[in-house]
């Protein structure tokens, strides 16, 4: 049992040790570690989901020896090691769904650094999840920037070079921004460690004191983090990175580092400022309208995108909106709300990516919408994937995208007034342009006037792995009641 | 018992269709294939049958949040509405066998078919505005396959137009839903509804407009202005027994949400006399009006057909708006007798273009003489359609003029029943033609080059068996109109 509270730094060790380790290997070898790894990470993760689940309490893990306030902790608690798991389960499909398409699209001699880059990406997810200082949080923003550069990167193509100039630029601004925020507050403060922090956050609030340095490091953070997700309007370095990188890299940046720090933006929220004091900030006013614009804007969009690639690139800044629709609500069953759609968010998008790659692939590698007709009939796995993933953003019972509308319409209810109508109504378009773009490409790939000499690339393996996402996410939808009192428990160890 | 019966009838096709799916060799074999999804319906119609005897009963499958159970639920409305739509699913089947010939495809339509009537059923025995929603969508999205069926341009433009329609509509509704599932517990279905009128969360206003919103949103479905234009498109692009089914069957799902939302959820007192009432009555009648008058004036044959269920569908909303027992009674009767029409209208469309590949009404001149029973089964569904008697059409649409005038609701109580009949005119106009042309195509008309051409026996049982149903429905209503009195009664 005490064995478990190792998990989660032995799991950034491991990550970080992994990914040295790669360097010295081939692709092969790297990509065998890379399994390995994120195998032994769910375990682990889902280990310690179940010491949780036996009632005992959250723990703080102290790295090094130095005290308050320097030192470097991380803590975990329900929360944290759910979300731990499912990202850990959400790397192991991508690479393992996808190895196919990064053997295809990653010229030889730099697959390895695919492996590499994603091990590093993982770390950094982990410790971003984990973190109890803001030391650590600013390193591992650092390296997930990196690490996600490097995964786009590694298709070399200009494209893809390009994007990744553009990804870089957009991201050291981000994280730029939240140095800045959390100089701010270390200097207003003087703590690093959240706990500490909270408390004298919280005391400065209250006396009045310091208040323009408190507000302007939480806008600081906010701005750099949401820069960092992609929310409108810092969403425009989206679309290219997520659709001119390798297929499975796309999958991973768009389910799992911008879950990572929109999760640092919510422990941010939660544990330093406390939700009273984000609420009176009126920052939240601001999410919730970025949010609902980039609902309506990205929606809008990706009825307008011409290549499936994009199309899903478009669906992601919705919903990333969808998100800080229900964080910009400023509550408590806002914050879980997001919470749940972030995973839903994650473990739907991730399997659109790659189903979407795999049917490009059965369609001779063509990503437009007429080449794209029919390529459900060729690779059959992807097609049920792919419409299982679109029927879930759509909000079709049954299916997870649906069960977070609802908690994100019932955590609106009690906020009253034009939270509700704007909520409602946004809820509604979205609904609507979804049904347009989504369901109207279910139907182009089941069209039956295809072209004949296309057939699939993905193998066997990479098969069962898109039909094991397939059950989860329907098991998402069916048992969401379970994960939302496990959310809810783990949103209480959290403050 | 009740349950299991409950659930067998709502699974027995889902795993009639996963049958079709799986067993081999079945595309080939279409005489084999028709008579398994025969056998289905048939088996199905005897699970129905058996559940509407039993007694009421209520089942919690999952809860979405503590607060939004899932729940079947088997209550009289329910009852019916499984017979109704497994008995009406049933009977075009034999007609299919030969229609769908020269279509293809009949493996994956079959499938599509079953599955859309296990979510039918699964419709119907819906117990909460949530569970309702969900089977819903699960309709929708299972019965655009019907349209999809050809593939062709126009047939995934129709489709996407219906979806789009169905899926913005059940979202309006869904709006509804989350206001009255924090304002009624849940949302949970009671005759008569429990929303109280002095505890909610909004004030009455606001929650009327809400309502609004919900009926046009669930309206949708049942073609009701504004939300009908998907309809004259969606329906005439299927294969005919789709559309005999889409129009005749599906839209009646829409009144099911409706009647459920009204007096299940809302109570019909929290509406009765407001300007919500006005307002659905407004645009219940303005779409009978119009419905007929697209009829009227639309060439292509089945168009035609599917903008006259616009029209009638609407008098069942109308019907239910009234707030009336009469009235209710008389829509409730209109579903049954309208479905039935509109069966036989579109299967004998779909007749006249299998053996003819005529599409457009002008073309039919003589049609009579070479598909004598067709045109005969057409023109007595005509009849009721119009509401003569002794037919169905006259018994529903008396009940539904007798509800309006009882009504008390001011001008609509008279208007009613003035547009009913300007209605019932149009409707003789834009039926008769085809029956008078085809029967007497004038005198210059070249005798000696008509062949006849009737169309299969398979296909005009399915016909025959609608209209007799028509006819001795429309002579001996005496134990229809006492059931669904006794429904409306327990609702008001």
């Amino acid at each position: 049992m005490a064995l478990l509270r190792n998990v989660p730094f032995a799991s950034i060790l491991a990550c970080m040790v992994i990914s040295v380790i790669s360097m010295v290997f081939r692709g092969r070898i790297a990509k065998v570690l890379s399994y390995l790894l994120t195998t032994v990470l769910l375990a682990a993760s889902l280990a310690l989901t179940w010491y949780f689940v036996q009632g005992n309490d959250a723990f703080v893990f102290t790295m090094g020896h130095f005290g308050d306030p320097w030192g470097n902790e991380l803590r975990a608690g329900l929360l944290e090691s759910i979300m731990a798991a499912a990202m850990s389960l959400i790397v192991l499909a991508a690479l393992a769904g996808g190895s196919y398409m990064i053997r295809s699209e990653i010229p030889d001699g730099k697959k390895n650094l695919f492996y590499i880059m994603a091990d590093l990406m993982l770390a950094s997810v982990m410790a971003l999840i984990y973190t109890n200082d803001l030391f650590t949080s600013y390193v591992f923003i650092e390296i997930a920037t990196i690490s996600a550069g490097g995964l786009t990167m590694s298709r070399q193509s200009g494209h893809a070079l390009a994007s990744t100039a553009r990804y870089m630029i957009m991201n050291l601004v981000g994280s730029g921004l939240c140095l800045m925020g959390i100089t701010i507050l270390y200097g207003t403060t003087g703590h690093l460690l959240m706990g500490s922090l909270h408390s004298a956050v919280q005391s400065l609030f209250e006396n009045g004191s310091y208040h323009l340095p408190l507000m302007a490091s939480l806008i600081l953070l906010t701005v750099g983090l949401s820069i960092k997700s992609g929310l409108f309007p810092f969403h425009e370095w989206l679309p290219d990175t997520y659709s001119y990188g390798v297929t499975a890299g796309s999958a991973l940046l768009s389910s799992v580092i911008s879950k990572g720090y929109i999760f640092l933006l919510i422990k941010l929220y939660t544990r330093v400022f406390g939700l009273e004091v984000v609420r009176a900030s009126h920052i939240c006013i601001l999410l919730f309208a970025f949010g609902t614009m980039g609902l309506i804007v990205g929606s809008l969009r990706a009825t307008q995108a011409a290549d499936i690639r994009r199309m899903v690139s478009y669906s992601s800044i919705a919903q990333i909106g969808y998100i800080y629709i229900a964080l910009g609500l400023g509550t408590q069953e806002g914050v879980i709300a997001a919470v749940f759609h972030m995973l839903i968010h994650a473990f739907g998008k991730s399997m659109l990516f790659l189903s979407s790659g795999a049917l490009i692939q059965a369609s001779g590698g063509a990503s437009d919408f007429i080449s794209l007709r029919g390529s459900a009939r060729r690779d059959i796995p992807a097609g049920i994937a792919f419409t299982v993933g679109a029927m879930s953003l759509t909000g079709v019972p049954l299916l997870g995208g649906f069960v977070s509308k609802i908690y994100i319409a019932q955590a609106a209810i009690p906020r009253g007034g034009l939270y509700v109508v704007i909520v409602l109504l946004a809820l509604a378009a979205s609904t609507f342009l979804n049904t347009l773009y989504f369901l109207r490409t279910v139907i182009t790939i089941y069209r039956s006037d295809a072209n004949a000499e296309a057939t699939r690339h993905a193998g066997p393996v990479n098969s069962l792995f898109l039909c094991a996402m397939v059950i989860l996410n329907f098991g998402l939808g069916i048992a969401s009641r379970p994960l939302y009192n496990a959310l809810l428990s783990g949103l209480n160890m959290f403050i | 018992m009740t349950i299991l019966m409950m659930v067998l009838t709502i699974l027995l096709p889902a795993a009639g269709a996963l049958a079709l799916k799986l067993i081999p060799g079945l595309d080939g074999d279409r005489k084999r294939l028709y008579l398994m999804t025969g056998c289905v319906l048939l088996a199905d119609c005897v699970l129905a049958a058996i559940t509407a005897l039993c007694g009421d009963a209520e089942w919690t499958f999952l809860r979405l949040a503590d607060s939004l159970p899932l729940m079947l639920k088997s209550d009289m409305l329910s009852r019916f509405f499984c017979v109704f739509f497994t008995v009406m699913w049933t009977v075009p089947v034999l007609y299919s066998y030969r229609y769908m010939e020269h279509e293809g495809h009949d493996r994956r339509y079959n499938m599509f078919y079953l599955l859309t009537l296990a979510a039918l059923n699964a419709l119907a025995f819906s117990g909460t505005a949530v569970t309702m929603y969900l089977n819903f969508e699960m309709m929708t999205l299972l019965s655009v396959a019907l349209v999809l069926h050809e593939m062709t341009k126009d047939a995934i433009a129709a489709g996407l137009k219906y979806l789009i329609y169905s899926i913005a509509g059940a979202t309006m509704g869904l709006l509804g839903i989350f206001y009255l599932a924090t304002n009624t517990n849940g949302a949970v279905f009671v005759p008569g509804g429990s929303l109280d009128a002095s505890a909610m969360t909004v004030s009455p206003t606001v929650m009327m407009i809400i309502l609004l919103i919900t009926i046009v949103g669930f309206g949708t479905k049942a073609g009701m202005f504004p939300m009908h234009a998907w309809l004259p498109t969606a329906h005439p692009i299927a294969p005919a027994p789709a559309s005999a089914v889409l129009s005749g069957v599906i839209t009646k799902a829409g009144v099911l949400c409706i009647l459920r939302i009204i007096f299940y959820v809302v109570g019909a007192g929290f509406i009765r006399g407001t300007w919500l009432q006005q307002t659905l009555l407004t645009l219940s009648l303005l779409t009978v009006f119009m419905g007929s008058m697209m009829a009227f004036r639309t060439d292509l044959f089945k168009k035609r057909l599917a903008y006259s269920t616009v029209s009638q569908v609407s008098y069942v909303l109308m019907g239910i708006f009234m707030l009336q027992p009469t009235a209710l009674t008389g829509s409730l009767l209109h579903i049954i007798f309208h479905s039935t029409i509109k069966t036989t209208l579109f299967l004998a469309a779909g007749a006249i273009i299998h053996q003819t590949g005529k599409t457009k009404v002008s073309e039919l001149e003589g049609i009579g003489k070479q598909m004598p029973v067709t045109i005969w089964c057409f023109t007595l569904a005509s009849l009721g359609l119009i509401g003569i008697p002794p037919t169905g059409g006259f018994i529903s649409k008396w009940n539904l003029a007798q509800g309006a005038l009882a009504s008390g609701t001011g001008i609509f109580s008279w208007l009613g029943p003035v547009v009913l009949l300007i209605s019932a005119l149009l409707t003789a106009g834009y039926l008769l033609p085809v029956t008078i042309h085809g029967f007497f195509p004038g005198k210059d008309f070249d005798y000696e080059g008509l062949q006849t051409c009737e169309c299969h026996r398979f296909m005009l049982i399915s016909m025959i068996l609608c209209v007799a149903f028509v006819i001795l429905g429309g002579m001996f209503p005496g134990a229809f109109t006492a059931f669904f009195g006794r429904i409306a009664s327990s609702l008001m």
